[in-house]
């Protein structure tokens, strides 16, 4: 049931209005700073409550820095909460990464994990507050990772030559030194997964909620629990984790009334009337909500604002929190302030910005050596919109488009925003959508399949009325809204794996047999030997790993702090439960995003396809040849590396490789799946999907037969061709990933497209755009986005030609690759576009 | 057609199908062009498309100069220039040996014999892009050349549920003309100049053929969108517009005028099938003035649409 929208009201509206013009550029302007404050308070709390069970300290934490953290409202701001003093601040918590702070501070340079390429500034004072700070958790913790610990005891100390440990230290965990080996990525959150801004607490307020747990408590005092706990230890936990959620919603409470104090205290002192009442707006939103429900718009915004400050602030060290649905949350309280005339879309509009602003805000340090880092990271703050009920309606509404209005105005590279597009996605939004894409330009909003994703979750037993209540998260993430555990995963890295096959279970980088005998190469006489040698390591490899995720998992939840807060995010559940959504307090306590994955299967295919057409079909070279090159990483081969190059390759519709893929896909789901999952007890879910780890698992991969170099970066998501190989076009690219149905069975499945801002300069353009992403949707594709270029990747076309095969460029009445023109016309291309985005 | 021959086995030559073609008509669409044209239009982006034969191409932007496929020619029709290959193209056979050498993806032969059922299998991969608009476009070169292809190309895809457009310069035949119209949904039909003479100047065919057979088109009740490729000093005054649209009107009123300002994007084709590119230096059209242009169609009561 959609509602009918004026596109050009929409479109009319001013997002950045000169206010937040003014605040959005104070940030970009604003140094950023390392900020102390929180870890200082949370190791001075921890000091005060030793001695207390585990969930009331990890509450108390919360609470202390929520009561004592100094707080800044800046002139002009519409809504109040960030998270440090200063307008660029970048928090982190010793506890969870002592040695890398430690490193940090010895170092004197300070990584963000949203920028590669800048550090952040410190006082000497805080410099040495931190640094004792980080002393202090070192002294205090066990020496060696519990998790490593357990790898150790069950499965001795080789398994630690197969692991990429990323040391998301609770309790000492972390092992640096095996940090870039890189078969297996050891990737989990660091205690009980990701909290997520809950509609339903929103809707409800806390007050509700803290009723809820003082009411159970009373009643299991009185009557007892035995429907949900066994035994005096279930017992005790529940009562303190029903404690602890009480101690975190009346410390978020009093925390918004902190920020309501001093939007009073600064209306006083405003002789400004329009100022003043903007702040006593503020005010009297922060003392109604989060404990009582929202009673306008305005309220619910700010309330939103603060879920995701209080729930960064709860995670610290994993600060990934998806804001959800927010087009549905927000929907039934904007319908009533515009209906009652107390808002208009433009006031809507400039809220929306200044959420955005507030969300981007947020920052912390990144404590992986950048040398180990994949990329620039992101915190994740996922908004998901529109989307189909369990009555079958479609839920595209005003906010909807005004989201992505806010988000195409804004630019700021997050939030992120997915689209949940069917077939009774209105045309004109999703034309709205794809326009909003080309003025954004990289890749935002992102498409997703909206039966598909609600199918999985039938598929799994879960009723239609919570199936279809999902949203995105992670970087190529999806779950359920406020109803499951957000684990971590632990991923293979296929195209290691495949290595391995070519030499005989032995890695050459770390020279060592890691791996099973499989035959030397030499040896092999069809593809077929070749593909069965990858299958028998596949098959050696894929038990363990699935040991190393059950142990990692499990003594994380025995490990990790406990959280009173995500309990009450989840309080339909997780209070009767008496758990934690991680440790089964969930509604849907699989946690079946706790993901089996693999990474790098393209790159495995096209490494197929070269050997099979160059070694056993045209016989152009041995075998024998063949390893050599590799083996001198193309050096002194620089022909048979352009021949293996111009071999088939996935992403162009070209059945001779794409039937290899198809062929691959299926026995490596079939070997992953072989065993169910020992914790959820049903088959494992798989992953596939690279975010950014492809450039970090590359690293420990040689050059092999797609002609790729060593430790370059492997395939960069799930189902894109490997950077500049699908050269026949978008219709292409797309056939080769939808020709198989492995979209069902992976989540994370994402297809990532390029596309000249030419191709998409007019709406007769873009509606055949959005046939594109229809019909990429109609055969059953899970997650597409599209980059529409910028200058610089012009630019960069421009002087490395040949690493930009497939840039499509519009020219007058016909495309053209940008290879293909003239450096003068290509200049001139690079010179619009620059012009363009001024 | 006869249809006691095998329509599907009629071969042509093709020297590109162009997938997600989103400038050849409504929709999402395929794109067959079919080599060989009669006319030489001075600003033709596509000169690879004026031979009716096989073409030798070199994209000198891949070229690492390493001089392998010079060895191999049995013809000894390459030779090392300073700016890249010098290819003699009346020695070369086309046996596509030095294509097959080629490391760096340099070389290759413009253009391909297919037949209708091949042409017909690339169209129907992308069959599920094509929603309710889009569909095959034959294109050129010049379709009129090789209309027992393009027809069985069309028949094939309408036997499929597959839109088709046809994309002319109307230079050919009329039966050759009739052959397409019966499988064609869609006809984008170019006008390049209204006066004979420049007409011929500018393209070496005259125009009466082609009005003609617009005529016909019209009489017949095809659905017609006309092209113009507007060229600032050739057909872009408003003397030519008022000859256009006044001709439009009188034949096809219904008809969408789709302006198609100039550019030298094709440029760099020349060089690469080593022709000189015979178009004067010729400023780009300002956005004012392509509106300009749309606006004093309009006034006629034609509908107009300006591209790129």
């Amino acid at each position: 049931m959609s509602v009918k929208v004026d596109p050009q009201a929409i479109r009319s509206v001013q997002v950045i209005t000169p206010r937040l013009q003014k605040l959005k550029a104070e940030w970009e302007a604003a140094e950023p700073q390392v900020y102390v404050d929180d870890t200082l308070l949370f190791t001075e709390s921890w000091k005060e409550t030793e001695g207390l069970p585990v969930d009331i300290r990890w509450a108390k934490a919360l609470e202390k820095r929520l009561m004592e953290c100094p707080l800044l409202l800046r002139d002009g701001e519409l809504l109040a909460g960030s998270l440090t003093k200063f307008i660029r601040g970048n928090g982190t918590l010793c506890a969870m990464k002592p040695r890398e702070i430690l490193k940090m501070c010895e170092r004197g340079k300070f990584d963000r994990k949203t920028s590669d390429t800048d550090s952040t500034n410190i006082t000497p004072e805080d410099m040495a507050a931190l640094k004792a700070d980080a002393e202090y958790w070192i002294e205090h913790m066990p020496p060696v990772s519990t998790v490593n610990k357990a790898y150790e005891y069950d499965m001795g100390t080789d398994v630690f030559d197969l692991l990429f440990d990323h040391a998301m230290v609770f309790e000492g965990r972390g092992v640096r030194e095996i940090m870039d080996r890189g078969l297996f990525q050891n990737y989990s959150a660091y205690g009980g997964g990701v909290a997520q801004v809950s509609a339903k607490c929103i809707d409800h307020g806390l007050e509700y909620v803290i009723d809820l747990c003082k009411k159970e408590k009373e009643r299991m005092m009185l009557e007892g629990d035995t429907e949900h706990c066994h035994g005096s230890a279930q017992f005790l936990r529940k009562y303190w984790l029903l404690e602890a959620c009480i101690i975190s919603c009346q410390a978020f409470i009093d925390y918004a009334k902190r920020w309501a104090d001093l939007a009073r205290e600064q209306a006083a002192a405003c002789s400004d009337e329009t100022r003043k009442a903007e702040l006593i707006r503020i005010a009297e939103a922060c003392e109604q909500c989060p404990g009582k429900p929202p009673r306008t718009f305005f309220e619910a915004v700010q309330c939103v604002r603060l879920y995701h400050l209080v729930c960064w602030k709860e995670s610290s060290d994993r600060p990934e929190v998806p804001i959800g649905r927010l087009d549905q949350l927000l929907y039934p309280y904007f319908k009533k302030d515009y209906a009652e005339g107390r808002i208009d879309l433009q006031d809507a509009a400039e809220l929306l910005g200044a959420l955005w602003l507030k969300i981007r805000e947020v920052e912390n340090l990144v404590t992986i050596p950048r040398e180990q880092r994949a990329a620039p990271g992101s915190l994740l703050p996922n908004i998901t919109l529109c989307g189909v009920n369990e009555k079958g309606e479609e839920l595209t509404n005003e906010l909807s488009w005004l989201i992505l209005e806010a988000m195409a105005q804004v630019k700021l590279s997050e939030p992120a925003i997915y689209v949940r597009v069917s077939d009774q996605t209105p045309d004109e939004f999703l034309l709205h959508a794809i326009d909003c894409n080309v003025r954004f330009g990289g890749g935002n909003p992102a498409f997703l399949n909206d039966k598909e994703g609600t199918q999985r979750y039938l598929d799994r037993g879960v009723p239609l009325v919570d199936a279809c209540d999902w949203n995105a998260s992670g970087c190529l993430g999806y779950h359920l809204s406020s109803m499951e555990h957000l684990g971590g995963g632990h991923n293979i890295n296929q195209t290691k794996v495949f290595e391995l096959a070519l030499f005989d279970g032995f890695d050459p980088r770390i020279k060592k047999q890691i791996g099973p005998h499989t035959g030397d190469p030499r040896n092999f006489k069809c593809i077929e030997d070749v593909m069965e040698a990858y299958y028998t390591q596949l098959r050696y490899f894929c038990p363990i790993l699935m040991r190393i995720k059950t142990l990692g998992l499990a003594t994380e939840i025995t490990d990790g702090p406990m959280s009173g807060l995500r309990c009450a995010m989840q309080y339909e559940d997780c209070i009767p439960n008496g758990l934690t959504p991680k440790e089964g307090g969930a509604r849907y306590p699989e946690g079946w995003t706790s993901w089996f994955g693999s990474r790098g299967l393209v790159d495995v295919a096209d490494s197929l396809s070269a050997l099979k057409k160059l070694v056993f079909e045209d016989e152009k070279v041995t075998m024998d040849e063949m390893m050599a090159a590799i083996n001198a990483n193309w050096e002194g081969y620089e022909d048979l590396r352009q021949a293996c190059l111009n071999a088939p390759k996935y992403g162009n519709d070209d059945e001779y490789v794409d039937s290899l893929y198809d062929a691959v896909n299926k026995k490596v789901v079939e070997i992953m799946q072989d065993r169910i999952d020992p914790i959820t007890g049903k088959k494992p879910m798989l992953f596939i999907g690279a975010a950014a780890g492809h450039t970090t698992i590359g690293r420990s991969i040689g050059a092999l037969p797609s002609g790729r170099l060593a430790y370059t970066p492997t395939d960069d998501a799930a189902c894109s061709a490997m950077p500049g190989m699908d050269v026949s076009g978008p219709t292409c690219t797309i056939n080769s990933a939808t020709n198989a149905p492995y979209a069902k069975e992976y989540c994370g499945y994402a297809m990532n497209m390029k596309f000249s801002k030419s191709l998409l300069n007019s709406d007769e353009k873009k509606q055949k755009l959005a046939q594109l992403i229809r019909t990429f949707i109609k055969r059953d594709g899970w997650h597409i986005q599209f980059n529409i270029h910028s200058a610089e990747e012009l630019q960069d076309a421009l002087e490395h030609p040949q690493e930009h095969k497939n840039l499509l460029v519009r020219v007058g009445g016909y495309s053209a690759y940008f290879i293909d023109l003239p450096r003068e016309l290509q200049a001139e291309i690079v010179h619009r576009t620059m012009h363009e985005n001024i | 057609m006869d249809n006691t021959l095998d329509y599907t086995q009629i071969t042509g030559t093709v020297f590109n199908i162009q997938r997600y073609s989103i400038d050849d008509g409504p929709g999402v669409r395929t794109t067959v062009f079919v080599k060989g044209c009669p006319l030489r239009c001075l600003w033709c982006s596509n000169p690879e498309s004026q031979s009716y034969k096989p073409q030798w191409s070199y994209r000198y932007t891949s070229c690492k100069k390493c001089g392998k496929c010079i060895a191999v020619c049995p013809a000894e029709a390459l030779s090392m220039g300073p700016d890249g290959l010098i290819h003699d193209a009346e020695k070369c056979t086309l046996c596509g040996k030095c294509v097959k050498k080629c490391l760096y993806e340099a070389l290759s032969i413009s253009g391909k014999v297919m037949t209708a059922q091949e042409a017909y299998n690339v169209v129907k991969r992308d069959k599920d892009y094509y929603d309710r608009d889009g569909g095959c476009t034959c294109s050129g070169g010049e379709i009129l050349s090789q209309p027992d292809f393009v027809a069985a190309v069309f028949r094939l895809c309408h036997e499929n549920g597959i839109h088709t457009c046809a994309d002319t310069s109307g230079y050919g035949s009329r039966d050759a003309l009739q052959t397409i119209m019966e499988h064609a949904d869609l006809f984008y039909y170019d006008l390049k100049h209204l006066d004979n003479s420049l007409h011929e100047r500018y393209t070496g065919v005259k125009n009466e053929l082609i009005l003609d057979n617009l005529r016909f088109l019209a009489e017949n009740k095809k659905e017609i969108v006309i092209r113009v490729p507007l060229i600032p000093g050739v057909n872009a005054s408003e003397e030519h517009l008022t000859l256009l649209a006044n001709t439009v009107k009188e034949i096809t009123p219904e008809s969408l005028v789709n302006l198609l300002p100039y550019h030298e994007y094709g440029k760099n084709k020349y060089r690469m099938i080593g022709m000189e590119y015979p178009m004067p230096e010729t400023p780009a059209m300002t956005q004012e003035e392509k509106d300009a242009a749309r606006t004093f169609i309009e006034s006629f009561g034609l509908r107009c649409k300006v591209s790129g």
